[in-house]
Formats: structure tokens, sequence, C-alpha cells
């Protein structure tokens, strides 16, 4: 009994680190918040600690934050689960087994490593050339996306018509349909062609190399959910005559749903907690960009403000200047944890609703 | 829908699955290519003379007759342009006074910059700086150097719509006429004599200390320094998690208290590390005072916290991988719950709680946040067991790799000299871990071919 | 059994305290000297204790270059023996250290200007101090307004922790604050590297870290360089410090390092990196 006792202390020492990390943040974050209120905290946009008396608005450093983890996500939520699907449904189990090293080699780069690529590689030439990779982007992804879509409604617009006469009707539509196509891709590339990014370090580079950080956590995640869903889902849709896209689309991904947005909350979190990439290429500007979602432009992160300006003036115990930092820290620190619980509570309910 | 049409998203679904594993891959190489490539070039680099030269004081490597000789060799070849200067100085002095003024200063610059390609004039008193003792010893940088040598860059401010373009003068222009007119070609044409650039493969980047600020030398202190901070992290968190994880499998009934445990071990592998950060400089250094200032201690114990979750985790999984039949056995042949976990249970988990370990010691060398304010330094020792008390090395801060790798591409003043070794010091980083990874990857194959087995 | 376990939580908590508190009270030597503060200082530091190293085998010197105000901090709070710093301390400071039994004391190791740089590309050559301050505040955004071509200023700032920022804020801001838009940089390398692959950028660094890569502008027509700044005539200047705690017992190591710039060796050093020594005068 009195070994077992020990051991449930050791085992309570985790909760007691939580417990300390909540103490001791919140104990530097609250006089922050004697000193200044809470209003100006949240509501301006106007970050000047050193000045005197300093004005701390950090509405610009969480707009920076968002946008940041918005375009990273953006990126790492379709593709992730395109390749959990892939890995879980798609490949012989033979091929499966070669890929997973590479998303573990992933997940273990450091993250400085990271932050290093994209100060040093990825910044200049998102600078010299950053308008023409856009552009070339979006052919490569518009093209194959807009050639399905043109076949698509062709199809489904033909569907009504008799038939001797549908062939002559969808090759008209795949002209009209095609043309606008690829006159969209070619004007909006062509756009993009004449950005100039100004700065290399800025939300587009991060946003980059945070959704590439990102998919290893949601591809396994999510890949682990749609390997819980039973074959017999599975064989039961394809006895139906469903094609696999359509098995896996109306019949696994929702029932697998709350496991894949449990890994999209873990990759949330990972992305919003990532200090050194952000710290290193996002140009740091305490501004809300022009307008709100240009991600060419340098913004400011949390975490990345907490590193930089720990190394404080006049960090003399009390001044607000030194709490303000825990202060955005408790705030990260608490998105962290309703997150985490958001996560368990998704898969504690779809738990109870198999099981029942 | 017609069934060709069903057929076809069915198609471009899996294509978009297979586009999307190969944005992966090939986002790993993107990435690790320039990383191996260039980091590889800390390692092997066609290095000049005075690579050796500096070698050989700092280090007493290589064979000194055979170094010597070349030296000599070189300085040989370097005789001609001191020799055109010289002459070219005498020839100033009879100008007149405003030619005399121009010229002096277009000599002052051309001197400075064979200075810093060649290293200093002979007869000339040693320098303190090692920086300014060598010329270049690499073969790369010296003919960066060797062209501003050559060409002085100007700029074409013609245009005034756009930002002005790079128009290279060649400097032979500026001295047309004179004495020292013949060096630059002379230069250009002897530059291998001058310098022996030799293939040189240079393994002790990793066990040599640095000089002059990672301009020479290696990079032992960074390494050492992170390999003493994951092992440390791991001294902590290792019996801590692998207990936590024996009580979770072994005892716990499932229950209110467990499942809040639960709820904190995920809890706390959500903290951002940045938080750890500031943790551990509020936690162990402000308040424990478990040293007066940032030390491989702190830092040891901060990244403790950070992967403490994951050794749990690992630890549960090896625990519950063992089959019960195994404590079965053990139980009827008369051994206690505690027995069983001793000698039965834990050596049967061991290789997956190994795994585990070897990941999160990974982990704990690429972290960089939560060591800025616990552990490291720009400068600093490297650490010694053999030299210092066990005691004193854990209370001394350390450079260390992640840090080092920010601090030298931000804050160094010679960020473009040095980047050579930036980019050995990532190699090195994201190859520890691999390596690690690698191996984990390869224990666990091993166990699940035993477990089927 | 609930109760009982959190009782055995609670005596949980004390036994972790008491073995946390177990490993306090190591003490470092008088051979062990820790430096810590500014990023322009950091290069003279950090060559500086190479070299004494290099007299003196048995001293173990470390160095963190993470700001002025870290450094000051430092000191305050007796993590380190030696204060790099960019600017003098400020009065709060000054206070927290007096109150905490800290004196700290200045010694100006060289002088610094603060050249305003830009890439080298830019045909625009020089600049009054009010418009390098109306480019700072947002008033001035494109180059056609200074004489340049039409192109986005990309304003770039030292960070707010930094002792270089705060001179600047001094000499040119004139407690005008900063533009939002402004991009900030962590030391003065990086500052220095943003404007050399930014052909829009405008910056400032110290005098040590500006290169061929960049063009140091002339403010108000002079151009910064060694006799320029030691004359006093280049308005941006500043001289840089390390303070210790009271003045070093003379004879010991940590004297001897604060006064290695008065040596013929600490003035070749201070000038190899592109500082000026303050026996320049």
């Amino acid at each position: 009994m009195l070994g077992q006792s020990a051991l449930f202390l050791v085992t309570s020492s985790s909760a007691i680190v939580v417990l300390f990390i909540f103490y001791f943040i919140i104990r530097d974050a609250i006089p922050f918040f004697q000193l200044e209120g809470i209003k100006e905290f949240f509501t301006s946009a106007r970050w000047y600690p050193s000045a005197s008396p300093g004005e701390y608005g950090t509405l610009a450093i969480f707009i920076g934050s968002g946008l940041v983890t918005l375009g990273a996500i953006a990126l790492a939520m379709p593709m992730g689960i395109a390749a959990a699907v892939c890995l879980s449904d798609i490949l012989p189990f033979s091929i499966r087994q070669t890929i997973k090293p590479i998303i573990e080699v992933l997940a273990a780069i450091p993250s400085v490593a990271f932050g290093f690529f994209a100060l040093v590689v990825f910044a200049p030439l998102l600078q010299e050339s950053g308008g023409r990779i856009l552009a070339v982007i979006t052919w490569l992804l518009g093209l194959p996306a807009g050639g399905l879509l043109v076949i698509v409604l062709a199809d489904l617009i033909t569907g009504r018509i008799r038939e001797d006469r549908r062939n002559g009707a969808r090759a008209v539509l795949f002209v009209c349909f095609g043309g606008a196509v690829i006159g969209l891709l070619t004007l909006i590339s062509s756009r993009l062609n004449d950005v100039e990014i100004s700065s290399g370090t800025n939300a587009l580079n991060v946003s980059i190399i945070l959704g590439i950080m990102a998919m290893p956590t949601i591809v396994s995640v999510s890949e682990d959910a749609l390997q819980a869903v039973g074959r017999e889902l599975r064989e039961g849709s394809y006895a139906l005559g469903a094609t696999r896209a359509e098995t896996i689309l109306k019949v696994v991904i929702p029932a697998a749903g709350s496991g894949i947005i449990a890994a999209v909350i873990l990759g949330i979190m990972r992305v919003i907690g990532e200090t050194m990439v952000v710290w290193m290429a996002s140009g740091n500007a305490a501004q809300i960009p022009e307008p709100w979602y240009n991600i060419l432009e340098p913004v400011r992160t949390l975490t990345a403000t907490i590193a930089g300006d720990m190394g404080e003036a006049d960090q003399v115990m009390g001044s607000a200047r030194y709490h303000v930092l825990f202060a955005m820290a408790f705030i990260l620190l608490a998105f962290s944890f309703l997150s985490n619980l958001a996560s368990e509570w998704i898969v504690l309910r779809s738990r109870r609703k198999v099981g029942g | 829908m017609r069934i060709g049409t069903r057929k076809l998203i069915d198609r471009s679904f899996s294509g978009l699955g297979f586009f999307s594993v190969a944005l992966m891959g090939l986002a790993v190489l993107v990435i690790l290519a320039p990383i191996i490539t260039r980091g590889l070039g800390a390692f092997v680099f066609k290095g000049t003379v005075e690579f050796r030269r500096m070698q050989l004081e700092n280090f007493e490597r290589g064979h000194r007759e055979a170094i010597e000789k070349e030296i000599l060799q070189a300085a040989a070849a370097r005789k001609p342009v001191y020799a055109m200067i010289e002459t070219f100085k005498s020839e100033i002095d009879s100008m007149k006074i405003n030619e005399k003024l121009r010229y002096r200063k277009q000599l002052k610059e051309v001197e400075g910059d064979i200075a810093v390609l060649l290293g200093p004039k002979p007869g000339d008193p040693r320098r303190v700086l090692p920086r300014q003792q060598y010329g270049q010893t690499r073969w790369d940088r010296a003919q960066v150097k060797l062209r501003q040598v050559i060409f002085r860059t100007e700029y074409d401010y013609s245009d005034t719509a756009s930002m002005g373009t790079e128009v290279f003068v060649p400097r032979a222009n500026d001295f047309a006429g004179t004495a020292l007119a013949g060096l630059f070609p002379y230069l250009e044409e002897h530059i291998e004599e001058m310098l022996a650039p030799r293939i040189t493969f240079y393994p002790r980047f990793l066990s040599d200390i640095s000089i002059d600020s990672h301009l020479f030398g290696g990079i032992r202190a960074e390494v050492l320094g992170t390999l003493f901070l994951a092992i440390g992290a791991m001294f902590f968190a290792l019996p801590m998690g692998v207990l936590s994880a024996v009580y979770l499998v072994e005892y716990s009934r499932e229950g209110r208290i467990i499942s809040l445990l639960r709820t904190c071990v995920s809890t706390l592998a959500g903290v951002p590390s940045i938080v750890f950060a500031l943790f551990g400089l509020a936690f162990f250094i402000n308040t424990m005072k478990v040293t007066e200032s940032k030390s491989v201690l702190a830092g040891s114990l901060t990244l403790a916290c950070l992967i403490l979750p994951t050794v749990i985790r690992a630890s549960e999984e090896a625990l519950r991988a063992v089959p019960n039949t195994y404590r079965e056995a053990s139980m009827s042949l008369g051994a206690g719950k505690w027995r069983t976990i001793v000698t039965v249970v834990l050596p049967a988990a061991i290789p997956g709680i190994l795994t585990g370990t070897v990941i999160s010691l990974g982990r704990a060398a690429g972290e960089t946040a939560p060591i800025i304010f616990t552990a490291a330094v720009s400068v600093g020792e490297p650490l010694n067991l053999f030299k210092a008390k066990f005691w004193e090395v854990l209370s001394q801060p350390t450079p260390a790799l992640p840090w080092n790798i920010y601090n030298l591409c931000t804050e160094h003043e010679a960020v473009d000299e040095i980047r050579h070794v930036q980019y050995g010091m990532v190699l090195t980083l994201v190859l520890l871990v691999l390596v690690l990874n690698t191996t984990a990857i390869i224990m666990r194959a091993r166990i699940s071919r035993k477990l089927k087995g | 059994m609930l109760l009982a376990q959190s009782r055995l939580t609670l005596t949980g908590l004390l036994i972790l305290g008491l073995a946390l508190a177990g490993l306090t009270g190591v003490h470092a030597e008088e051979t062990r000297i820790i430096v810590d503060g500014s990023t322009t200082v950091g290069p003279i530091a950090k060559a500086f204790a190479e070299y004494y190293m290099g007299l003196h085998p048995d001293v173990q010197i470390t160095v963190s270059e993470s700001g002025s105000g870290n450094g000051a901090k430092s000191l305050i709070n007796g993590t380190c023996e030696i204060a790099d710093m960019s600017r003098f301390m400020k009065e709060n400071e000054f206070a927290a250290a007096v109150e905490k039994g800290i004196m700290p004391v200045a010694h100006v190791v060289a002088m610094d200007g603060l050249p305003i740089i830009v890439h080298p590309s830019n045909p625009v050559s020089g600049l009054t101090v009010e418009q390098v301050r109306d480019i700072y505040v947002g008033k001035i955004t494109n180059w056609n307004q200074v004489g340049g071509p039409d192109k986005k200023i990309v304003v770039v700032s030292r960070d707010t922790n930094s002792g270089t920022y705060e001179t600047f804020e001094n000499l040119v801001m004139n407690k005008e604050k900063m533009a939002e838009s402004v991009e900030y940089v962590g030391s003065n390398g990086a500052a220095r590297q943003r404007v050399q692959s930014t052909p829009s950028a405008i910056g400032y660094a110290g005098l040590g870290f500006v290169d061929q890569t960049v063009k140091a502008l002339d403010i108000n027509g002079i151009t910064p360089n060694q006799s320029t700044v030691s004359s006093g005539v280049y308005p941006i200047a500043r001289p840089l410090y390390m303070f210790t705690n009271g003045y070093p017992k003379l004879g010991s190591h940590i004297h001897a390092f604060v006064t290695l710039h008065l040596t013929k060796d600490g003035q070749e050093i201070i000038e190899a990196i592109g500082f000026i020594p303050v026996t320049a005068y």
C-alpha cells in the first residue's frame, strides 16, 4: 500500500508541474492587469512597451498569431487529411511502412532548423521571385482542380439531356467552361506574377513553413482515427456500389470525424506554440496588415514577442513591461489548455456515441 | 452522374492523396537538401594553406615540415604582389598632391582587401585577433574575396525610376599606367599558388573548440552542451515518467482522479515551449534558485518538464504491449504484484521504453525556446567532466547547438563569413536527431517482429 | 479514498519541494566570470573573453548576448559579474540595483556610431536626422519622397529591448513613436542582413557591423566613420559600456577584463572589430 501511494505521488508529479506552470504564469500575469487594466490589452493595436508611458495593446500581435495560424492550417489541414486518407485507405501496406518514417523524420526536425531554412533559404527566394512562385503554384493547383470541375459540371448539366445529343452538348460545355477556367487562371497568375514582395520575412513565409511542421501531427492523428473505423463500414459501402472516393467521403470520414477534428486542433496547437520559426522569419512588425488578410506583410506573433522581449529593458520586477509578457504567456497557456480539453471532449463524446 | 465521371472523381481523389504524401516527401527533401549539401561543406571543403597554418598554430595538427614548406612556397608566390605594392608606393611619392591623395586612398583599400585574402603582409607585427592573423582558410570564400580585390563594385543610378544596378569596375583601370596595373592579373593567375587549395576533410569540426567566435575552429562547446542538456533532461524525466506509467498501467483503477491525471499529462504535452521557458526562468532560477543564473541544471530541469509527457506516453504503450499472460504466469508462481512488475513486466517493456526515451532525447536536444533563459550562452567553455567537479559542470551555463544556430545566423558580426559553420551546426543537430529517431524506428520494427514471432 | 489521495498529493508536493530545495546553494567561484547584455558590445566581449582565457587558462568566461536591458537586469539580480550595455543605466534600473545592494559602476570600453544603412543599390546617399525620423514615424513611406525611386520603404528597427534602439530613440526619434509597420530584428547582425537582402530597406546598426554589403548614409552631410565619430561630428554616436558591481578589486580578473580596452592589445581588438577605442581622443 505504501509503495502504491509513493507511485501515485510520482504520477501526480506531472499534474504538479502543470499546476506550478499555471501558478507561476498567473502569478506574474495578474500584476499587469492590476497595473494597466484589461481593456487596452485586448482592444488596442498600439504596442510600444518601451515608451514612457508604455502602450501595451496586443491586438495586432493576436491578429498576427491568428493570421499565421490560419495560413498554416489552410495548407496543412486539407493536405494532412488527404495524406492520412491516402495512407489508411489507398496505399498498400508495404508502401505505407516506407512512408511512415518520412513523416516521423519531418516531425523530428528541430524547429530551429526550420527557422534557419525559412530565414536563410526561403526568405531571399520569396523576395527575389515570390510573384513567380505564387503564379506557378496557382497553375499547378488550379489546372487539375479546374479540369475536374469542368468535367463534373458538364456531366451534371448534360445529365438531363436526351441520349443522342448528349455528347455534342458536352463538348460545347467543355470548351466554354474550359476556356473560362483557363482565362481565370491566367488572370490570377498574371496578377500574382506582378506582386512584389518587399520583404521575404512575412506571414506567408512562416505560414508555409509552419504548415509543413503541422502536417505530421495532423497526418498521424487522423490516420489513427481513420484506422479505427472498422472494415465493416467500408465493406458495406462498397457492397452498395459506392466508389472508393464516395466511401471515404461519405462514410469513413464522417465516422472518424471527431478524431480528425482532434487532429486539426492538435495541429493548431503545434502552430500557435511554435517560437523559433516565427521569431526568425516573420519580420516581427507589430502591425495589423493592410488589408487584414494580406499575408505578404511582416507580422508579429505572441510567442516571438515573448522570446524577443524577455531580454527586456528595465526589466525591474514589477514593471508592466515585464508582466505583459506573462499576460501573453497566460493567454497562450489558457488557449492550449482549452484546445486540449476540447479535443479530449470531442473524442470522448464520439466514443460514447459509438459505444452506446 | 455517369460511371465514367464517378470513376474520374475517384481517381482524382486518389491523386490528391498521392499528391499530399508526395508533397510531404518533397518538403523533407527541399528542407534537408540545402542543409545537407552546404552543411557538409563544414566538414569537407577546399582548404587553403592558411587553413593548414591555422590548424598547425592553434591545434598543433598536421605535418610541421610539410606545412612550413608549403608556407614558404606560398610566400614565394606572394612576393611579387608585395614587391609591386612597394614599387607603387615609391611611385606615388613623386606624384602631384591631388593624385597622391587619390592613389593613397585607393591603395589603402587594395592593401586592406589583400590582407583579408592572403593574411598579414610578411614582416608586419603579429596581430591580436585571429581573424587578422590569417587569410582566407576556405577556397570558396577566397574566391569571393579575390573578386573584391580585382573588381570595385559601383552602382549605376542613372535610371531614376528604379534602384541602381551593380557595375563591376576592374581595379586595374584605376591604376592604369602605374606599377600596380600588373598586380591584378598576377593575382588572378597565381591565386592557386598563393593559397594552395586542397580538398580537406575536417571531421574535427565537431570536436575542435571555436576560435575567434567561430571564424575558425569547430563547435565542440555547442555539441557538448546539447548532449549534456538532453541527457540531463532524460536523467530527471525518465525515472518519473516510467514510474508514472507503471502506476497508470498496473495499479490505477479508472476513476476521476486518474482521468484528471491523464488530462494533466496531455495538457503538459500541449503547453507551448516558450511558456516552459518562462516557467523555467520563474521557477527553477528565480524561485528555487537551483543555480544563481543560467546553468545546465536549470536547462535540464526545464527540458525534463517538457519531455515528461512524451516519456510517460511511450512507457505506457510499452507496458500495455506486454501480454497479460506474463503477469498471470508470474503471479501463479507466487510472486507479488510489485515483484512481478520489477522482474517480469518492466524487463519485457524495456525495448519499448527505450524507443520512447530515444525519441524524447532527440526532442530535448532540438528544443530552443526553453533554454534561451535557462541555460544557453553564446560563448563559453566547453563542458568538461574531467577538468571540473560534476557539480561545477552542472552549475555553469553552456553554448548549445539550437541556440547558437539562432545566435550565429542573426547576432554575429560576420554572418556571411561563417555561413558554413551555421550550416554545419544545423546539419549536426539534424543528424543527431535523425540518428536518434532512426534508431527508434529500427528498434520498434524489431519489437513488433518479436511480439509477432 | 478520495480524501486519502488528496492528502497524499499534498505530502507529495511537500516532498518534491524539499527535494528541489536540496538542489540549491551552488556558488560560482572567483575564476568564473559571467558576461551578459548588449548585442552591440557582444563582439567586443566575445573577443576579449577568448583573448583573456588564452592568457589565463584557469579562468572561465561566458558571454551571453541578450540585450542591454537584460544585462542590467542580470547585474541587478546578481546573476552576472559584468553587464554589457550600449546605453547608460536608467534611473529605475539604478534604483532597483541600489535597493538590492548593488552599486553599478560604468566602464566606457569603446565609442560607437550608429550608421543609418540602406541597400547599396539605393541611389539615396544622404538624409537629415528629421528625414530619418519621418521615415521611422511613417510620414515618409516611399523613397521618391527623399529623392529616390518609386519604391515603398521597408523600415527595419532593432528590437525594443536593445540599447541600440534606445540610443536611436534618444538621438533620432525625439520622443515620437515608430510606425506600426516597422519590422523588428533581434540584433545588429540581423539588421544588416535584412538590409543587404532587401533593396528598398532602411535600418541602423552599430559601426562594427557595417561592411561593403550595405551603404551607410551621410546624416546631415556627415559620413559615419572612425574620425567623424571620434571627433563627435557625426550626430548619432554613443559610448559603449561595461557595468560592474562596485569598482572591481585591483588585480582581480574582473578588473583586468574591464580595463582590457586600455591595453594595446585591447585597443587593437576593438579597432579590428570596427569600433573606436576610447583612447582615440
